[in-house]
């Protein structure tokens, strides 16, 4: 089911990107224009995605999707990384990445609090260091200056 | 363990090493403003690493460490053709004195033209002139056209339409000057597309182009060598270090070939007034070490007679600003 | 025999407590930064760049190119024992090192990895001394048509690597192009698929893709089934490669020095295209190419040696031309003129001691990495005793600050997330994802030097068929996909 509205999507992903590159411009006075190899590229992803929704053979065997504490996990770590990408730019690396590793540490794998709070910081800690003073590289700060 | 440990405590200190010596000149600190800067100030660069532009913001990184005795990290924000780079200054970077972008006169082809509305020029405010760094024709001295000049070229590309072929960087001065002088020669080159001057000067020693154009410093190797032939320089007058080669107005009896990079430092709008006072001050005291004056001599620049007093700056740029939009309304690219 | 006594003169130029200490820190931050994901020796080098001002300009040199090829060595680690590339060069590492890491075979793997990225270290900086004027000239006369054989012959070996489907791999190539259609087009200046969002006038970020597609989407199939204490691997099965696997990888060692070598020359190539391609050929070559994806060592001595000695050869028209074939080597080239040196042709004549010089501190630095990496190797494998999940909250961390890394853009970083997700995904319908990443880096040089070519040439197409080179590789690829049809349809005449 999951896997033929994949292929469902590469065909809608074909076509739309087909007909965007045909509007760019396709063959041109000196060769081939923007649009040219957008528009085999997108016709081959329509084409094989039409294959692949009919043809049986090429299905996966048995894909294991994840349910209940195993999707949790699965989802803590997306929420997790997108909560890193929405915060550093406002609350710096060192206070995102703490909070996340936090989250991360306690959902996913049910750490103590003790535990959790002391490898949060410590690896915040040794990761902006490495970056920041031995690399040189300034990890963006947060409102509060670090 | 304790030696990696030590190892990279020491590149630490290594790193953090050439900028503790420094005393600040006595006119820049005294326009220090109070808690500022306590971190390091970016410079930003649009242009990957190790390229001209990057080269000279090193260099004004190293002697505005020097004069003002604050730390520069330089940093390279690549992308688009400097589009992104372009974008993040006028758009993103906090104008809160900690971000200096080194740029370009590319960045007005960007604003007047591609930035849709997103950005415009007064986004950007500057602080100080660095160099200039003329457009120069170079041809190789192997091949049908060796020992020609750039008249005979033109004349040649004008009998032989479409045979010619020149290296250029779509959307920018390199297509613009091949523009003008097809339109005032009758002549007509077939422009080859790189991404930058660098890639076409390889081209053409390789055989695959004719004519390149570039910047002194990147084919000056080839120069020494004796590969490489300068035809002329899109400059006012005559470049130091190529006093034989004539300028295109001398050449083609003009006076609207002139292209050059015009290298400048800009803060975002909105920075206070204390630290924009700053941050000039040292730029000016950098730009005044005869060290830096040297360093920049040798990579071929110039500095416009137009722009160096600092007091003019915003408005001797804004003149080179007005002449690109009406070369833009003249050529049809804006209404 | 100039080249001995150029050498002679490196090594006493080379041989000074300063040098040989720069040398020595520039291979071990440069095997640092290999084994960090995501920053790979471009951020690192641009970072360090200011450190060499107060250095002489050899000591300079030597530093950042150490970095440079240290960051081969380095790059296999996690490629090996988390599955998550530390650079893009070291993607292919992962598909059969990491396989034998959970067959309890990393210190094999890790081992066959520094010693073949040393013996192709070797190979490579001896070939640059004896030919390197030479391969120079050779060099620049690639041009657009030249290119676009190679990046079609390139293009080509990617079908090889296709394990799986077929249909889905022709899938993943196409979306590849796709993808890398995003952008500015080179050739006309016209903004592609960007919709007016200025994040997407760049192009997507190459590093953010790999990491997101196989840093990401690993860390999230192997969160989905963490118990309280799983490893990565129960047990470890002897930390040196045994004799059966020097004998299976000392020809894919050679092949892919000599493969990795030359792509590194020309323009364009550079360690990530080598490393596919010598993958590719390893593959094809083999008499049991279903072993590939599994845990072949062939997989990961071949595609090593390549992207290191890809280091050497794309060190040569800078040093003998003074022309920057990849962004790495253009810094290096900066680094040369801020300290007022402008490589050129002249450059071996008018600056022997820096051009011998830095050549004489590749084979050091060869050395010392192997010293660095070999004892090593008992210390990197006890990582994968450690619990995953204290182990993927810290690589994780790690992975972001790579990501963020490459452009300092927080935009990146939902790149990452984006197609950690879909790789994530993908993987679960068997896609494979390694022909979508080699598809998005050739197909920008593909397509340029295609549209290059077609420009410059009074006759059109007919240019490619007017240059020997060019005529050659296009039929090696003509060749290759014929004969690669013909086995497909014998494999799948044989199945029913």
């Amino acid at each position: 089911m999951f896997e033929r509205a994949v292929n469902v999507f590469w065909i809608a992903l074909g076509v739309a990107t087909a007909a965007y590159s045909y509007t760019i411009g396709l063959i041109g006075v000196s060769g081939p224009e923007s649009g040219l190899f957008p528009f085999i590229a997108a016709l081959i992803v329509t084409g094989a995605g039409i294959a692949l929704f009919g043809s049986a053979r090429s299905r996966a065997a048995a894909p294991v999707y994840p349910r209940g504490a195993a999707l949790g996990r699965v989802l803590g770590v997306v929420g997790g990384l997108a909560f890193m990408a929405v915060g550093i730019p406002w609350l710096g690396f060192a206070v995102a990445g703490g909070i996340t590793m936090m989250i991360l540490l306690r959902t996913v794998e049910h750490a103590r609090w003790w535990e959790s709070v002391a490898l949060s910081v410590a690896s915040v800690a040794v990761v902006s260091w490495l970056f920041g003073h031995v690399l040189g590289m300034a990890l963006p700060r947060g409102p509060w200056g670090w | 363990m304790k030696r990696l440990a030590a190892a990279l405590a020491l590149v630490g200190a290594l790193a953090a090493g050439p900028t503790f010596a420094q005393t600040p000149d006595p006119e820049v600190a005294k326009l220090k403003p109070k808690d500022f800067p306590t971190q390091p100030i970016e410079f930003t660069v649009v242009y990957p690493a190790g390229g001209g532009m990057d080269v000279t913001a090193r260099l004004l990184a190293k002697y505005v460490e020097k004069h003002s005795g604050d730390r520069i990290i330089v940093n390279n924000r690549t992308g688009g053709a400097g589009m992104v780079g372009h974008a993040y200054l006028a758009t993103q970077a906090k104008p809160d004195g900690y971000t200096v972008g080194v740029l370009a006169n590319l960045v007005w082809g960007d604003a007047m033209l591609r930035a849709q509305g997103r950005w415009s020029l007064s986004d950007l405010e500057p602080i100080g002139y660095l160099n200039s760094d003329a457009l120069t024709w170079v041809s190789s001295t192997e091949g049908p056209y060796k020992g020609m000049g750039v008249k005979e070229i033109t004349q040649a590309a004008k009998e032989k339409p479409g045979t010619i072929r020149v290296a250029t960087v779509p959307g920018s001065m390199w297509d613009y000057i091949v523009e003008q002088i097809e339109a005032n020669a009758g002549a007509k080159f077939l422009r080859v597309p790189f991404q930058g001057g660098g890639a076409g000067i390889t081209a053409l020693i390789g055989g695959n182009v004719d004519v390149a154009q570039g910047f002194y410093s990147e084919f000056r190797g080839h120069l020494e060598a004796g590969k490489v032939k300068p035809l002329a320089v899109a400059a006012t007058s005559r470049v130091d270090l190529l006093k034989d080669v004539p300028t295109f107005n001398e050449a083609l009896g003009g006076i609207e070939y002139v292209w050059q990079v015009i290298r400048f430092a800009v803060v975002p709008k909105g920075t206070p007034a204390d630290r924009k006072a700053y941050l000039t001050a040292a730029i000016q005291a950098a730009m005044k070490d005869p060290e830096l004056v040297e360093e920049y001599h040798k990579t071929g620049v110039f500095f416009d007679p137009k722009l160096t007093d600092p007091a003019r700056v915003a408005a001797g740029l804004e003149e080179y600003v007005q002449r690109e939009r009406e070369f833009y309304q003249n050529t049809g690219r804006l209404k | 025999m100039e080249a001995i006594g150029g050498l002679l003169t490196g090594f006493s130029v080379i041989l000074t407590p300063t040098n040989l200490y720069l040398c020595m820190l520039g291979s071990l931050i440069g095997t640092l930064i290999g084994v960090l994901p995501g920053v790979g020796p471009l951020a690192a080098l641009a970072l360090l760049l200011p450190v060499t001002f107060a250095l002489a300009p050899v000591s300079g040199l030597v530093m950042l190119a150490s970095i440079f090829y240290g960051a081969m060595y380095g790059g296999s680690t996690t490629s090996v024992l988390l599955n998550i590339p530390g650079e893009a060069a070291s993607v292919v590492t992962c598909l059969d090192g990491h396989q034998m890491a959970r067959q309890g075979r990393a210190g094999a793997a890790l081992g066959i990895a520094a010693i073949g990225s040393f013996i192709a270290g070797t190979l490579s900086v001896a070939a640059m001394t004896l030919f390197a004027p030479a391969l120079a000239a050779i060099a620049i006369r690639f041009g657009p048509p030249e290119n676009f054989g190679l990046m079609v012959l390139g293009l080509v070996c990617t079908l090889y690597m296709i394990s799986g489907s077929t249909l889905k791999g022709v899938l993943m190539i196409a979306v590849g192009f796709l993808l890398a259609a995003v952008g500015i087009d080179v050739v006309n200046g016209q903004e592609r698929f960007t919709f007016g969002f200025i994040n997407l006038t760049g192009g997507v970020e190459l590093l953010a893709v790999v990491i997101g597609l196989f840093g990401v989407a690993e860390i999230l199939s192997n969160v989905e089934e963490i118990a309280k204490n799983t490893v990565l691997a129960t047990r470890i099965r002897g930390l040196w490669p045994t004799l059966a696997d020097w004998r299976a990888s000392w020809r894919p060692i050679l092949r892919g020095s000599g493969l990795g070598f030359f792509l590194g020359l020309v323009p364009g190539g550079g360690p990530v295209t080598a490393s596919f391609i010598s993958y590719a050929v390893e593959k094809r070559i083999s008499r049991h190419p279903e072993r590939f994806g599994k845990g072949a060592i062939e997989g990961v001595a071949g595609p090593e040696a390549a992207n290191n000695s890809a280091v050497a050869g794309s060190m040569i028209p800078v040093l003998s031309l003074g022309i920057p074939g990849n962004p790495v080597t253009a810094l290096l080239l900066g680094a040369l003129v801020i300290q007022g040196i402008q490589p050129g042709p002249l450059f071996m004549v008018q600056r022997p001691d820096l051009f011998w010089g830095v050549i004489a501190s590749m084979y050091l630095g060869n050395v010392f990495l192997l010293l660095l990496n070999l004892p090593l190797v008992g210390l990197w494998v006890q990582l994968l005793r450690v619990p995953y999940r204290v182990l993927f909250p810290i690589v994780l961390l790690l992975c972001v600050v790579g990501t963020y890394s490459a452009n300092k853009n927080a935009f990146d970083l939902w790149v990452m997330l984006g197609f950690g997700v879909a790789g994530y995904v993908l993987r679960k319908l068997e896609y494979d994802l390694a022909p979508f990443l080699i598809a998005f880096v050739l197909a920008p040089l593909v397509e340029q030097s295609l549209r290059q070519s077609l420009v410059m040439s009074p006759d059109g197409a007919l240019i490619l068929l007017q240059r020997p080179a060019t005529v050659l590789m296009l039929a090696a690829s003509a060749v290759l996909v014929i004969l690669m049809v013909h086995r497909n349809r014998k494999a799948q005449g044989g199945n029913r």
